[in-house]
C-alpha cells in the first residue's frame, strides 16, 4: 500500500513542480494563494526536497503477476503434478472460417454435389498446389503482391463474362493468391455437364451490379380555378350594439315561447282563416308605424323651428315682467304674446276658448259664429298649442258652426262641442279628428236651437261618461256615452216664468226659456246654474226635473258666462250683454258687487291664482283684470287687445299654471296675454300666522272682503224685551 | 296618413327661415328634398354620418338610452335632425331671418 501511496504522491508532486516551474499561469497561482488546501491527516509531510525527488518507473512485457508454479492434484498418481507455465498469449477474437481445404473430405462431398468429378479437379489443380509454395512464399511481401491481386480482381469479372472458356486456364495462371476464389469460379462452367446452375454465394463472390435508367423528363402543367367571391365587411363593436343584440335574442325568444303557446292552442281550437290576412296587414301597420313616427318628427321639427322664429315671444314670456309695476300702484298692464290663426277658419268667430285641464300648453278653440244673419258654412274645433303657433295640432273640421267645448278632465283627449245645428258630438282627438266618435242624431235627437255650452259631468257609477247640454229650446239634456250612440235624458225644461199664453184654439201653451250658459258646482255633484237669454239664473238639482231650487233676476239681456269661484264655490259670477258683471253668493237674491263695463261683455272668469282679482271682455276689444282685494269698484287693468273698429272679443279663458290668459276675438284669432305681476299679487300670510299656506290665505282674503259687503238679508228688529216686562 | 305627412312636410317648407328640408332613407339615400342636388347629398351623408355617431355616443353611455332629435346651431344656421331606424329628417333654418 504505502508505495503505491507514495507513487501517487510522487506523481501529484511532479505535477506540482512541473506547474511551479512553469509559472505561466499566473492567475492560477493567485488563486491558489488564499486557499487553504485540506489534506487528509494521514498524509505524510514531505519536505520540498522530497517533493521534488524523481522517481523512476519502468515498463516490462514481463507479467509480474503470472503465476509461476501451478500444480495440479492427480489422484491416479497420489500426488501434485505441476503444469506448463500458461503462455503470455490472450486470445482477444476469435472466428471460425468457411472456407475448406479442398483435399478434405467435406470439399469432396461438395464437388460431388456440385457435379464436379473430384478426381478430375484435382488433377486440373495438381499444377494450382504445386503452386501453393510459391504463393506462400510470395505471402511474406504481401505489398508487392496485394497491389498485384487487386488488380486481378479487378480484371477477373469482366474476363470472366468475356471468355468464360478460357476461365479454367487463367486461374492456373494468375491465381496464385486466390486458390480459395478458383473453387467458387468453377461452378460457372459446369452447366455443359447438365449439373443445376446453381451458384454457391458466399462472401467472396459478391459483385454489385448498377444501371442507370432514364430520367423521365419533369414537366410541370398549372391551372388555376375560379377565385372563391370575396367581400370587405367592417363594422363597429360598440356597448350598445352588443346590448341590442342581447335585447334581440331575448325577444325572439320570447316570440317563440309565444308561437309555441300558439300553436298549442290552435291544435286543441278548429283552424281559423285568419292568419294569411294577418301577415299583410302586419306589413301595413309597419309602414303605417314608420309613417306615424315620420309624422311626429315632423310636427317636433315644426315646433322647433317655430322656437327659432318665435325665440323672442319665448323669451319675453318666459322672462319679461313689467319693471315699470313697481312704481304703479294698484295697476297691472298684459303683455301680447303669440297669436294663433287657422287659415280655414279666419272667418269664422270664436265661441269659446278652453285650456286642456292636462296638458297645460293645449287649449282648444271653437270656431263658430255670432253673427247670426250672416251664418258662415263650416265650423271647427282646434287644439293649438304654445309650442307651435303656427299650426294647430289637432283639428276637427264640422258642418256646422261649434259653439261650445268642453275636455273631459280624466281623458284628455275626450272633447265634446256643441253646434250652431243643435247636435252635440264626442271626438276623441287621440284616435282620430276626421269623424267624431259620437255624434247626436240630426232627426229625431238633438237639440232644437243652438247648443250654448256643453259640459262633461262626473262619471256615472258605471264608469260611463257623460255630458250636459243646453240649448235655446230651453231643455237641459244629459247625454251618455254608451257603447255605439249618445243616449239622451232631457232632465229640465225651463218655462218663463209667467202665466202660460192661451193659444188659438183655446189651449194654453207655457213659452219655453232659452238657456245660454250652465255650469256645474264644483263640489256638489248634483247642482248646477243655468243662464237664460232673459237674463235669470236657474239654480237647479239633477234630482228635481221639474222644479228649479232657486231663481236669481240676474241680469237684463242673455246671460252670456257663469263661473264659479275657484276658493269658495258659495261664490259665482255672471256677465250679460247688458254690459254688466255681478257677483253672487248663494241663496242670495242680491248681488254682492255689480260692474258696468260699458259694453258688452263676452265672458267673466275667476282667476286660478286668487280669489278676488276675475277678468272679462268686451265687445270693444278690451281685457278688463279686477281685483277686489286691490280696488272694489274699479278695474286694476284695461288694455285694448284688438283694434276697436274692425274686431270685437269673445271669450277669454286663464291658464290653470301659467300666469297667462287666452282671449279670442270674432276674426278667428287667439291673442295669449301675459299678466303683469301686479295683476297676480300672492298673499302675504300676516306676521302672527306664518305657516298658513296660499289656499287658507286666499280664502280668508276673501272672506274678509265679502264680510265688508254683504248685509243681512232682512233686516229684523231686535224684541222689545222691556215692554214685555211691564205688562 | 301619408297624405298628412306630406302636407305638414309642405307647411314646414313655408314657415318662415326655413331654406331646405330633405328626408334620407335608411340607406341614407335622399328620397324628398328641397334643396338643389349637391347640396342635398352633402347634407345627406354628412349629417347621417353625424347621426349614426351622435347616437352612439347616447347609446354608448346607456344602453337603454336613445337618440331622439339632434340640433346644431351654427353661425348662418340651425340644422334640426330627427334620426330613426329607418329614415332621417333634416331641416335647414335660417333663425335671424
Amino acid at each position: 500500500m504505502s508505495p503505491a501511496k507514495t507513487a501517487r504522491v510522487s506523481v501529484y508532486a511532479a505535477k506540482k513542480g512541473v506547474k511551479s516551474s512553469t509559472d505561466t499561469n499566473d492567475e492560477l497561482e493567485e488563486w491558489r494563494r488564499g486557499k487553504q488546501l485540506l489534506k487528509p491527516k494521514s498524509q505524510l509531510d514531505l519536505s520540498d526536497a522530497e517533493l521534488k525527488e524523481t522517481i523512476g518507473k519502468q515498463l516490462s512485457t514481463l507479467n509480474p503477476q503470472l503465476p509461476d508454479s501451478i500444480v495440479e492434484f492427480n489422484y491416479a498418481a497420489g500426488g501434485f503434478i505441476s503444469l506448463p507455465l500458461p503462455g503470455n498469449t490472450v486470445v482477444v477474437y476469435e472466428l471460425q472460417g468457411t472456407s475448406m481445404h479442398k483435399d478434405s473430405e467435406e470439399a469432396r462431398d461438395q464437388m460431388v454435389e456440385l457435379g464436379i468429378d473430384p478426381s478430375t479437379f484435382e488433377e486440373s489443380s495438381e499444377s494450382s498446389l504445386d503452386t501453393e509454395p510459391k504463393a506462400e512464399a510470395i505471402e511474406v511481401k504481401p505489398e508487392e503482391e496485394g497491389e498485384e491481386a487487386t488488380e486481378a480482381k479487378e480484371e477477373e469479372p469482366e474476363d470472366e463474362q468475356a471468355k468464360p472458356d478460357k476461365a479454367d486456364e487463367e486461374p492456373e495462371a494468375e491465381g496464385d493468391g486466390e486458390g480459395e476464389v478458383e473453387v467458387k469460379v468453377e461452378p460457372a462452367k459446369p452447366p455443359q455437364k447438365g449439373g443445376r446452375p446453381r451458384k454457391l454465394t458466399n462472401q467472396f463472390n459478391f459483385c454489385e451490379r448498377a444501371a442507370l435508367t432514364f430520367n423521365n423528363p419533369t414537366r410541370s402543367q398549372e391551372t388555376q380555378t375560379v377565385p372563391p367571391p370575396m367581400a370587405t365587411f367592417s363594422a363597429n363593436v360598440l356597448q350598445w350594439v352588443i346590448y341590442d343584440a342581447y335585447q334581440k335574442d331575448f325577444e325572439a325568444q320570447q316570440l317563440e315561447k309565444e308561437l309555441e303557446r300558439e300553436r298549442k292552442e290552435r291544435d286543441k281550437a278548429p283552424v281559423s282563416r285568419h292568419q294569411a290576412s294577418k301577415k299583410g296587414q302586419g306589413r301595413a301597420q309597419l309602414s303605417e308605424a314608420v309613417q306615424g313616427r315620420v309624422l311626429d318628427c315632423w310636427k317636433v321639427l315644426e315646433r322647433m323651428i317655430n322656437q327659432n322664429t318665435y325665440d323672442d315671444i319665448a323669451k319675453d314670456y318666459r322672462y319679461w315682467d313689467d319693471p315699470s309695476d313697481e312704481f304703479r300702484d294698484e295697476e297691472g298692464t298684459l303683455l301680447p304674446l303669440w297669436k294663433f290663426t287657422y287659415d280655414r277658419t279666419k272667418k269664422n268667430t270664436i265661441t269659446d276658448l278652453e285650456w286642456n285641464p292636462y296638458y297645460y300648453d293645449l287649449f282648444q278653440v271653437c270656431f263658430g259664429f255670432f253673427e247670426f244673419l250672416k251664418p258662415t258654412a263650416e265650423g271647427a274645433v282646434c287644439m293649438f298649442t304654445l309650442k307651435n303657433p303656427s299650426f294647430p295640432d289637432y283639428i276637427c273640421m264640422t258642418e256646422s258652426g261649434v259653439m261650445c267645448v268642453d275636455t273631459h278632465p280624466r281623458y284628455p283627449y275626450m272633447v265634446v262641442i256643441g253646434l250652431y245645428d243643435g247636435n252635440v258630438e264626442v271626438f276623441n282627438v287621440q284616435a282620430t279628428c276626421k269623424t267624431s266618435a259620437y255624434k247626436s242624431n240630426s232627426v229625431t235627437n238633438k237639440h232644437k236651437g243652438i247648443v250654448w255650452e256643453v259640459k262633461w259631468a262626473p262619471d256615472l257609477p258605471d264608469g260611463e261618461l257623460n255630458f250636459y247640454s243646453v240649448s235655446t229650446d230651453g231643455n237641459i239634456n244629459n247625454w251618455v256615452l254608451m257603447q255605439n250612440e249618445l243616449a239622451v235624458t232631457t232632465i229640465l225644461t225651463l218655462f218663463f216664468a209667467k202665466e202660460s199664453v192661451p193659444g188659438p184654439d183655446g189651449t194654453h201653451l207655457k213659452p219655453k226659456s232659452c238657456a245660454s250658459c250652465i255650469k256645474l258646482h264644483p263640489k256638489k255633484p248634483l247642482i248646477y246654474l243655468v243662464g237664460t237669454e232673459e237674463g235669470q239664473i236657474f239654480k237647479c238639482s239633477t234630482a228635481y226635473s221639474s222644479m228649479c231650487l232657486f231663481t236669481y233676476n240676474a241680469h237684463l239681456l242673455p246671460i252670456a258666462r257663469i263661473d264659479f269661484n275657484k276658493y269658495n264655490t258659495d261664490i259665482f259670477i255672471s256677465c250679460s250683454s247688458d254690459w254688466r258683471i255681478k257677483i253672487w253668493e248663494d241663496n242670495r237674491l242680491e248681488p254682492l258687487f255689480v260692474f258696468d263695463l260699458g259694453d258688452r261683455v263676452g265672458d267673466v272668469k275667476w282667476a286660478p291664482y286668487s280669489s278676488t282679482v276675475f277678468a272679462a271682455v268686451t265687445s270693444e276689444g278690451k281685457v278688463y283684470v279686477f281685483d277686489l282685494n286691490v280696488n272694489k269698484y274699479k278695474p286694476i287693468c284695461i288694455q285694448a287687445v284688438v283694434s276697436r273698429r274692425r274686431n270685437r272679443l269673445t271669450r277669454l279663458s286663464f291658464n290653470p299654471k301659467l300666469p297667462i290668459i287666452i282671449v279670442g276675438d270674432d276674426k278667428g284669432c287667439v291673442t295669449t296675454l301675459k299678466l303683469s305681476p301686479n295683476l297676480r299679487i300672492p298673499c302675504k300670510a300676516p306676521k302672527k300666522q306664518q305657516y298658513l299656506d296660499q289656499w287658507t290665505l286666499q280664502c280668508m282674503k276673501l272672506d274678509k272682503l265679502l264680510s265688508l259687503v254683504r248685509e243681512p238679508v232682512t233686516l229684523t228688529f231686535p224684541q222689545d224685551l222691556a215692554g214685555t216686562d211691564v205688562s | 296618413m301619408s297624405n298628412e305627412v306630406e302636407e305638414t312636410m309642405k307647411r314646414i317648407q313655408s314657415h318662415k327661415g326655413v331654406v331646405g328640408t330633405i328626408v334620407v332613407n335608411s340607406e341614407g339615400i335622399p328620397i324628398k328634398t328641397t334643396l338643389d342636388n349637391t347640396t342635398t347629398v352633402q347634407y345627406a351623408g354628412l349629417i347621417s354620418s353625424l347621426a349614426d355617431k351622435a347616437r352612439s355616443v347616447v347609446r354608448d353611455l346607456d344602453p337603454s338610452n336613445d337618440l331622439t332629435f339632434l340640433r346644431i346651431r351654427s353661425k348662418k344656421h340651425e340644422i334640426m335632425v330627427a334620426p330613426d331606424k329607418e329614415f332621417i329628417l333634416i331641416v335647414v333654418q335660417n333663425p335671424t331671418d
